[in-house]
């Protein structure tokens, strides 16, 4: 057993109390739920377009992370820099 | 792309509402690998809620109330609806068809106001809105059948001394249609399941037949809007291990691509909460978002206001304005766009970071609106006024969502035994693999 592994196992209590202890303090309390307004309004919606103009632009190489660094394609309420334009 | 601004302020920490919120029984681990009475109570059935993006809302059926029958036409000359198959006569006109609500959003330009303040009419004359002398909320009476009310936030009983200037009337009404007893049951059912780490104080004090019934009014919001979102994503072109056995570590490669999505959407009855209050989401403070949860409500079948509706129930007074509702609704319309996009970037499979997003609202219609919720609320002492824990139960379709206060030596020490537990098996197995 290496050193990182056995650390990394050495955590699994601490790690679980803490999941375990969020896990029914939100079931309890529900401070997480909100309306799920994205996906319980009615949207009608025209098919989106952009796809045609996605170019690559970089490689990236031997990188450790299994996501993009900052994804937030599922954080719909994330919001970033709003560009504005005339008509709004 | 003309002049920038900075994002707005972030979100505030995770498991916050400013996250998406989880689907409906979900949880973060599998319930069949935790302790029997915890796992029990996760897994007992929740309070059954009819799904308003279904039958309700879909064919928009305004049934007789006493037989069911959809035969139904408006009396000439009166407001009144008549079932064709029972006689029955009723009030309520639907304001749907009435100001055809629903109709032609992706026509809609500019912002369009239901006049809110329409001409007062011989019912509401007798409405009257009151500052509530225990915790300042605003509470709207029928004067004709009570002259003294209960403030459904605090309970504190006042009378006509205490009034205010009236604020706004609304465009329409949701009536009631889960019943006190239906209400009741769907509550206990939802404390039930949550019993084992309560607050001991919450349990022993728990009546449920104290629910109320309150009136809360919305802006129900219809939109058409365009939105550019532009970031970049990445796809994964090969995955690798490198190390000695017990060193492994795995590494990817990549090809990063520039990503940007344009789509053209409408939005149907967005409710936005018109109290002040209310529409305050912080819950380390409140517990709002028990209210927020319960949302939606099948605003389609709102009748046009009136104060009979109102009989024997509380409300509460709308103190926001369109304008003030704007950034929260861009807000929501940038967060559907980017729930919109998000099938378009499946091929991205390590994910899309979006870093600039635009939207052009084209237009709005708002229809100010009161929406019928059945709340049951528990204060719990402590620093800074304690807090109210609400427990909600969505007027129409039943949908039920509380807040239960835990207790905290309780959740702890479960939390402390199944982590010791844990680390006993990480601790076995270290000890065996060296």
């Amino acid at each position: 057993m290496s050193d990182d592994g056995g650390l990394g196992l050495l955590l699994l209590g601490p790690a679980g109390a803490t999941g375990l202890y969020w896990m029914l303090y939100r079931y309890y309390r529900n401070t997480d739920k909100s309306h799920a307004f994205e996906r319980e309004t009615k949207v009608e919606a025209k098919p989106v377009t952009g796809a045609e103009q996605d170019r690559k632009v970089d490689e990236v190489k031997g990188t450790q992370s299994k996501r993009i660094e900052d994804d937030n394609v599922h954080d719909y309420r994330d919001r970033v820099e709003r560009i504005r334009g005339d008509s709004s | 792309m003309s002049n920038t601004t900075p994002p707005p302020v972030p979100p505030t920490g995770p498991g916050s509402p400013r996250d998406v919120p989880p689907l409906p029984r979900t949880f973060p681990v599998d319930p069949a690998s935790l302790p029997e009475p915890i796992r029990d109570e996760l897994q007992a059935p929740d309070p059954v809620a009819i799904d308003t993006a279904s039958e309700e809302l879909k064919d928009g059926a305004n049934r007789c109330p006493k037989c069911g029958s959809t035969e139904i036409k408006q009396r000439p000359g009166t407001d009144l609806l008549v079932c064709l198959f029972c006689r029955n006569e009723w009030h309520g006109q639907r304001v749907e068809e009435e100001f055809g609500f629903g109709e032609g959003i992706d026509q809609l330009k500019g912002t369009v106001i239901a006049s809110g303040a329409r001409d007062i009419q011989a019912d509401a004359a007798s409405l009257m809105s009151f500052k509530c002398g225990g915790c300042g909320a605003e509470v709207t009476v029928n004067t004709e059948t009570a002259m003294t009310a209960r403030c459904h936030w605090c309970r504190h009983v006042f009378g006509v001394n205490e009034q205010v200037a009236n604020g706004a009337v609304p465009d329409a009404v949701l009536p009631f249609h889960i019943k006190k007893d239906d209400a009741v049951a769907r509550i206990r059912q939802f404390v039930d399941k949550r019993r084992l780490f309560a607050l001991k104080a919450f349990k022993e004090q728990f009546t449920p037949e104290n629910v109320v019934a309150v009136y809360l009014p919305y802006m129900i919001v219809d939109g058409n809007a365009s939105a550019d979102v532009a970031g970049h994503g990445e796809i994964k072109t090969r995955e690798y291990t490198r190390g000695s056995d017990d060193n492994k570590k795995t590494y990817y490669d990549a090809d990063v691509y520039q990503v940007q999505r344009h789509v053209d959407f409408t939005v149907d009855d967005l409710p936005l909460e018109s109290s002040r209050e209310r529409g305050n989401l912080n819950t380390r403070v409140n517990t709002n978002n028990i209210i927020n949860t319960i949302l939606p409500f099948d605003t389609k079948n709102a009748v046009k206001w009136n104060a009979s509706y109102l009989n024997g129930i509380t409300s509460e007074k709308r103190d926001l304005d369109v304008e003030e509702l704007r950034p929260q609704l861009e807000d929501q319309l940038l967060s559907i766009a980017r729930a919109q996009v998000e099938d378009s970037v499946n091929r991205y499979d390590r994910g899309v970071r979006w870093e600039r997003e635009r939207l052009d609202v084209h237009g709005t219609r708002w229809v100010s609106m009161y929406l019928p919720v059945w709340l049951y609320s528990y204060h719990q002492p402590g620093g800074n006024g304690g807090m109210l824990h609400y427990i909600a139960v969505n007027g129409r379709t039943g949908e039920t969502m509380g807040s239960v206060p835990v207790q905290q030596w309780k959740l702890l020490a479960a939390a402390i035994t199944v982590g010791t537990f844990l680390e006993g098996i990480a601790l076995w197995i270290v000890g065996n693999s060296s």
